[in-house]
């Protein structure tokens, strides 16, 4: 009896230094940039780096767990992995199951125009956005001194840019510059004016979502995300993939 | 297609995956298949309805919930056990969870596939083995089986297209198997069609090469001196 107590006492023991050292972390690999297969299978993209970076910031070791989107949170609550870092945004319903930290990022809404298109030169302009969206509703509150046009998708705006239908569009920065700048048609387009993270119009964004009962290590996943701004680690990943700040307000 | 190429191996890798993860299901799913027809044939009340139960339940159920009530489910089984006995984390594998539920569901497509090639063996047969003093372990590997098999192997053909087809269900628990991968990699480079293209004809290749041994199979358990109809 006494040496299966210590035999267990000694598991546990040694259970809890792995778990100090060794974290897994559930991952997607099929939303590019941020999470990518390539073709030696490994995973690769912004979300794998910030993994890697804040977990070298909370001193553990981190492995990469690839899983489907629909499995992810079942996998975080059965034990599969410890957090999930999939451009998870954070919303309410998903809070019911599972927690989240900080917000690691939070595309922000831009203004796209020709160059030399100016933020000031925006009243009485024509502007376009597709319907039923966030920026649709920021626009409405924010600049009611624009002209909106509605679309019914991110491509027709798109169009109608390159048409001179509208003088500028607004949505999401990385939708937008994945979708059209960074394109053989988005040639002689740019963002102007700033980026707007406004939580009220935009959301919370996209957080490290971990188990409910692990408060300790969603706390450590905020902080470390605040570190590994501070250090510019965070801006150097960034500016690997993204020509703008994806973090959005502070 | 550049994209395709520099793939192909990672393709590759996950049709081998594929192919593993069917054949280990069809082993398992025969073995249960075997078990449900013996049961439903020679069980008595118990065995009879615990495999009625069965093949019920499991012809009932789509795969996909299956699937995740096995991993998922099974998961939280072992973690409560495990926690029970003090165990801190034992892992459930994908590839073996993905068999264990396609073998699972498949063996009761099979139970009735053997069940019905049973019931087609006139039982007149096996009384004349009898009669004539074999023991009932011969009677079903000199007499029962040959014709079974032969009566059997048209279903049996058709449970195995059904069942490497539904093994791309598994790719929803993160097992890294044909689709899943062309899945990822589809998207990744933004060539979902050209990567869904290439899995469409690696499947069409598999059944291919299937119905090509399963016929030459029919042919070498026909009975050739009757003609029939083959």
């Amino acid at each position: 009896m006494k040496k299966i107590i210590l035999a267990a006492t000694a598991a546990s023991t040694l259970a809890i230094a792995a778990n100090a050292a060794e974290i897994n972390i559930c991952v997607e690999g099929a939303y590019p940039p941020f999470s990518s297969t390539e073709a030696s299978g490994d995973v690769v993209g912004f979300d794998i780096d910030i993994a890697n970076a804040l977990a070298t910031e909370m001193g553990m070791d981190a492995t990469m767990v690839k899983t489907d989107w629909d499995g992810i949170i079942p996998a975080l609550l059965e034990g599969k992995c410890d957090a999930i870092i999939a451009s998870m945004s954070i919303t309410d319903e998903r809070k019911q199951v599972i927690d989240f930290s900080a917000k690691y990022y939070n595309s922000p809404a831009g203004f796209i125009g020709a160059e030399g298109m100016m933020v000031d030169a925006l009243d009485g302009k024509v502007v376009g956005v597709q319907r039923g969206t966030i920026h649709q509703d920021f626009l409405e509150g924010e600049f009611p001194n624009v002209e909106l046009r509605l679309y019914g998708s991110q491509d027709e705006v798109y169009l109608d840019l390159q048409a001179g239908r509208i003088d500028a569009a607004m949505g999401d920065s990385i939708a937008m510059d994945d979708g059209f700048l960074s394109t053989d048609a988005g040639a002689g387009y740019a963002f102007f004016g700033e980026m707007y993270s406004v939580p009220k119009y935009h959301g919370e964004g996209a957080g490290v979502g971990v188990r409910q009962e692990d408060t300790e290590l969603r706390d450590a996943f905020s902080a470390a995300i605040l570190a590994v701004r501070a250090s510019g680690e965070y801006a150097m990943i960034n500016d690997k993939y993204f020509e703008i700040d994806i973090y959005g307000g502070e | 297609m550049q994209n395709l190429i520099e793939y192909a191996p990672l393709l590759v890798r996950g049709a081998f995956t594929t192919i593993m993860l069917a054949l280990a299901s069809l082993a398992l799913a025969t073995v249960l298949g075997g078990l449900g027809a013996a049961g439903k044939i020679r069980g008595g009340l118990l065995v009879r309805s615990l495999v009625l139960g069965y093949t019920t339940i499991v012809r009932g159920v789509p795969d996909l919930v299956l699937i995740l009530l096995i991993y998922f489910g099974g998961q939280r089984l072992i973690n409560i056990a495990g926690k029970a006995i003090g165990v801190d984390y034992l892992e459930l594998s994908k590839f073996w969870a993905g068999v264990a539920a396609i073998g699972f569901i498949y063996g009761a497509y099979l139970t009735e596939t053997f069940r019905g090639a049973y019931m087609t063996v006139p039982s007149g047969q096996r009384e004349a083995a009898m009669s004539i003093g074999m023991r009932p372990l011969q009677v079903l590997r000199a007499v029962t089986l040959p014709q079974l098999t032969r009566f059997a192997l048209p279903g049996y053909a058709n449970v195995w297209q059904v069942l490497i087809k539904s093994t791309a269900v598994v790719s929803v628990i993160g097992l890294e198997d044909l689709v899943g991968l062309a899945n990822d990699a589809g998207k990744s480079v933004r060539e979902p069609f050209l990567f869904f293209s290439a899995v469409f004809f690696t499947y069409l290749f598999f059944t291919w090469v299937s119905q090509t041994i399963f016929n030459a199979a029919e042919r070498r358990y026909a009975l050739k001196e009757l003609g029939d109809a083959v």
